[in-house]
């Protein structure tokens, strides 16, 4: 090798050195006026950061957080939820349920249009979840339509007439469900976009409907029903909505155009929102948080977010097999201090298993003790002060935000009961792998529910839950939770709850640590676009102040 | 030519009333040489007390480098903590000083591992020459185009993450160039007279390699191990960048710098400190490497 480049190197670091200062003197100065695009001063265009490259836009086979507010500008679906998660209507104007909570009749408005002009029948959406649950088009989301009779057989192959499944267009602004039990939170899981409808007869016009990825998706062919049209998808580039014409509720839509840009890493979208380049960022880097906190709160927001963050314990290894040590570990986290000084966005302590905010739901148990109690219980399961601890390996994905966390609870666990562990990081998708064949002793997680009810966060620890991942397994768990559906009322239900969460606070297969919020910039001058805990608030009520 | 020559064939008879000169080593030149060289005395001295530091400073420090102060995070630098503290409030200039140890001792670690395959390589390939050269030059050439990642996470899945032999697999793998350039030189001093004589005198191959050959080509092997030892902290840094490298809590140069780079805009000297020890102790191994390199090669020195 020889040493030019190396010297080059060090010339690269010695300007990194000197160049760190330069950032600071530049104020942040959010000045939509100059965004690019804007030359127009009647058009309204909202510049949004967006995350990641959608992985398509047939919103039947994408998973991600991204596409979720790309479908909710193109498409709408029989319901919507507002900022404080009231179910409002969407293409369904009133809906009725059997006294027995097993039907659900929509009764669809006459307005709803699609883009090309034609109405939106209720055929339109029976052919849509027929679609969904093709098993040949294996979409990752069909099992959000598992509730309806019949569905989950016809994804898996066992039924091939979808005339037998529980979706019925009774006439072409009717629609009817039939669920194969009580599904108290049916309406909640109904803002997905797996739930929403596609232009059947566009799609067959490029190729067979299980294909993905064909050309219905792209601007000059895009069809759909939402407040926003597709006018141009430049990969890595952007993607621009114009209003749509033909939406019904189209007199409420503000803003002309919305310009979404794909960008994977936070300090370039706060760079962008600082040079003025977006009205809002995906996401906001933690050591940004306090700078902007000081120098322009207005900008900031920090949202609950549906989601816990926790560490899964493999119950069949040692030391974890007992529930002493899951305990003593689970109580010798500091997490006021933890969120106060390490992640900094106003996440909440974790002491149970549900975030606060899910529609009336708060948990009566937490996990309650001190530290002499954890000191306690590790010498009762054999290991005093620490001594004779296995090792034991704390797996995590690769980011930065988990390897702080992961390295303040290994000094709180060192500190406090002299247990030593050593962290180890795998890129995400061998991590996801990872937890899934069970190879790993402790492990980080976390889950972001996909609709607002207790139920998802419960359904986790089933002892067939395909996200358990940890050997624990309760048969009084899966009774209860077999019951929970057909309790009743509510209330009844949420007593199901209640005792479920006392069974997992006893127990602790998993060590909750905080609940999400979700950090982001906003200008002053974005109105009414509110995130929601799901982060699927719709677009039409935004508004751009001049 | 044999002026270079350790062994002392170039004493002639000489007149007897006439005090014999004092011959000078090779050693001996090299360093009065090395010393007039004002770069590369600077590049010693600062070696010398970054390593002093790095090896002592975390034992007369009062704060451990995993030690964290959870209300003192990101304190810029004072008198409590001279180079501030990081994101943990764990003390900036004892995580330096002790990442220090893992860089240096990387460097260290893996260039010996390097020097050592890649000498005993070279010079058996470059002095038996004919078809064994062909077959140990072919397998450097394959060994050479494996992806260095992959070979690392191979090594890694086959033996477990330990620090010890992350050092030894960085080693496996720089010793490649030098065993080329072992070979060339070898390849250019065997067809030299004084080989030819040792030859004649009857010694075997293990001497003639070792005794003859080896002494006259050190200057390129020295030359290139200096320059290999700051080629290695960096790759040191990208591993531990890719989660291959060092553990959490435990750190790296190369790990300081990455995190500091990311909050360098609001928390300037978590870069600034790092960054800055790195590139002197690399400037001053090239420094270094620069003095050795005209001080022990003879032919281009000699005036």
């Amino acid at each position: 090798m020889p040493i030019r480049p190396r010297l080059l190197v060090a010339a690269l670091l010695f300007t990194c050195l000197f160049g760190a200062g330069c950032g600071k003197s530049k104020s942040p100065s959010p000045d939509s006026s100059s965004a690019a695009g804007s030359q127009v001063p009647a058009r309204k265009v909202l510049h949004m950061g967006n995350g990641a490259e959608p992985q398509e836009l047939d919103f039947q086979v994408v998973t991600g957080m991204p596409e979720h507010r790309l479908a909710l500008a193109f498409f709408e679906g029989l319901i919507s939820e507002d900022p404080q998660l009231n179910i409002i209507p969407g293409v369904a104007e009133k809906w009725d349920i059997s006294p027995d909570g097993l039907t659900y009749t929509f009764h669809m408005r006459a307005d709803a249009k699609w883009s090309n002009g034609d109405a939106v029948t209720a055929a339109d959406f029976v052919q849509s979840y027929q679609r969904i649950l093709t098993p040949a088009l294996a979409a990752e989301y069909s099992y959000m339509l598992w509730h309806v009779t019949g569905a989950e057989d016809f994804n898996k192959g066992k039924l091939t007439d979808f005339a037998q499944t529980g979706f019925k267009a009774l006439d072409p602004r009717t629609l009817r469900l039939t669920l194969r039990q009580p599904t108290p939170f049916l309406l909640h899981a109904m803002n997905h976009y797996a739930w929403f409808p596609l232009h059947i007869p566009t799609l067959k016009k490029f190729g067979a409907l299980e294909r993905k990825g064909t050309r219905w998706s792209r601007p000059e062919s895009f069809v759909g029903n939402g407040p926003y049209l597709l006018k141009e998808w430049s990969p890595n580039q952007r993607i621009v909505a114009v209003r749509s014409p033909t939406y019904w509720d189209r007199a409420t839509v503000k803003i002309d155009e919305i310009h979404f840009y794909p960008i994977e890493l936070a300090e370039t979208e706060e760079r962008m929102f600082r040079a003025g380049q977006l009205h809002a960022t995906y996401e906001l880097p933690l050591s940004k948080l306090a700078v902007y906190r000081r120098d322009q709160p207005e900008s900031v927001r920090v949202d609950p977010f549906n989601g816990i963050y926790f560490y899964r314990f493999n119950v069949k290894r040692k030391p974890f097999d007992d529930v002493r040590v899951r305990r003593a570990l689970t109580l010798a986290i500091d997490r006021e201090t933890l969120v106060s000084k390490v992640t900094l966005a106003d996440e909440l302590p974790a002491y149970d298993f549900t975030p606060p905010n899910l529609i009336g739901f708060k948990s009566r148990h937490a996990i309650q003790g001190d530290l002499a109690e954890a000191k306690r219980l590790l010498a009762e399961a054999g290991y005093p002060e620490g001594k004779g601890f296995p090792k034991v390996e704390l797996l995590y994905n690769t980011l930065e935000k988990h390897r702080i966390i992961a390295e303040a609870i290994q000094q709180m666990w060192r500190k406090n009961l002299g247990v030593d562990i050593t962290l180890y990081n795998q890129e995400w998708k061998v991590y996801i792998d990872s937890q899934h064949s069970k190879n790993y002793q402790l492990a980080r997680a976390g889950w972001i529910a996909d609709y607002v009810d207790p139920h998802t966060f419960f359904d986790l620890w089933a002892t067939d839950g395909g996200n358990n991942n940890t050997h624990w397994s309760s048969a009084e768990y899966d009774r209860l939770l077999r019951s929970a559906l057909g309790a009743p009322s509510t209330e009844a239900r949420y007593d199901i709850y209640q005792q479920m969460e006392k069974i997992l606070v006893d127990e602790l297969p998993v060590l909750p640590i905080f609940f999400y919020t979700r950090a982001r910039l906003q200008s002053p001058k974005l109105k009414g676009y509110y995130t929601t805990p799901l982060d699927n608030y719709p677009w039409k009520y935004a508004d751009l102040a001049p | 030519m044999p002026a270079a020559s350790p062994s002392p064939i170039a004493a002639r008879p000489s007149p007897v009333d006439e005090p014999i000169e004092k011959g000078n080593s090779l050693w001996h030149d090299a360093w009065l040489r090395l010393r007039k060289n004002k770069l590369a005395v600077f590049g010693m001295g600062t070696l010398a007390i970054v390593a002093v530091a790095c090896l002592f400073g975390p034992l007369i420090s009062p704060y451990g480098y995993e030690e964290q102060e959870l209300n003192n995070t990101f304190a810029s630098p004072s008198w409590q903590h001279w180079l501030g503290t990081d994101q943990l409030g764990r003390d900036l200039l004892v995580r330096l000083l002790d990442g220090g140890q893992v860089s240096l001792g990387v460097g260290l670690c893996a260039t010996f591992v390097a020097l050592t395959i890649g000498v005993a390589y070279g010079a058996v390939s470059g002095f038996f020459g004919g078809k064994l050269d062909a077959v140990m030059m072919r397998t450097v050439d394959i060994m050479y185009s494996l992806p260095f990642t992959i070979f690392v996470i191979l090594l890694m899945v086959f033996f477990g993450r330990n620090i010890v032999l992350l050092f030894v697999a960085i080693g496996a793998v720089e010793w490649l160039t030098m065993a080329r350039i072992v070979r060339s030189q070898v390849m250019a001093v065997k067809k030299m007279e004084f080989i030819e004589a040792a030859r004649s005198l009857g010694f075997g191959h293990r001497r003639i390699i070792f005794r003859h050959i080896l002494p006259n080509i050190l200057g390129p092997i020295i030359v290139y191990t200096t320059l290999t030892i700051p080629a290695v902290m960096l790759l040191e840094a990208f591993l531990s960048f890719l989660g291959l490298g060092v553990q959490p809590p435990m750190s790296s140069w190369g790990v300081l710098i990455k995190d500091g780079a990311e909050k360098m805009e609001e928390y300037p000297w978590l870069l600034q400190f790092p960054a800055a020890i790195f590139s002197l102790t690399l400037l001053s191994l090239n420094f270094l490497g620069d003095g050795l390199r005209d001080a022990l090669d003879v032919r281009s020195s000699k005036d």
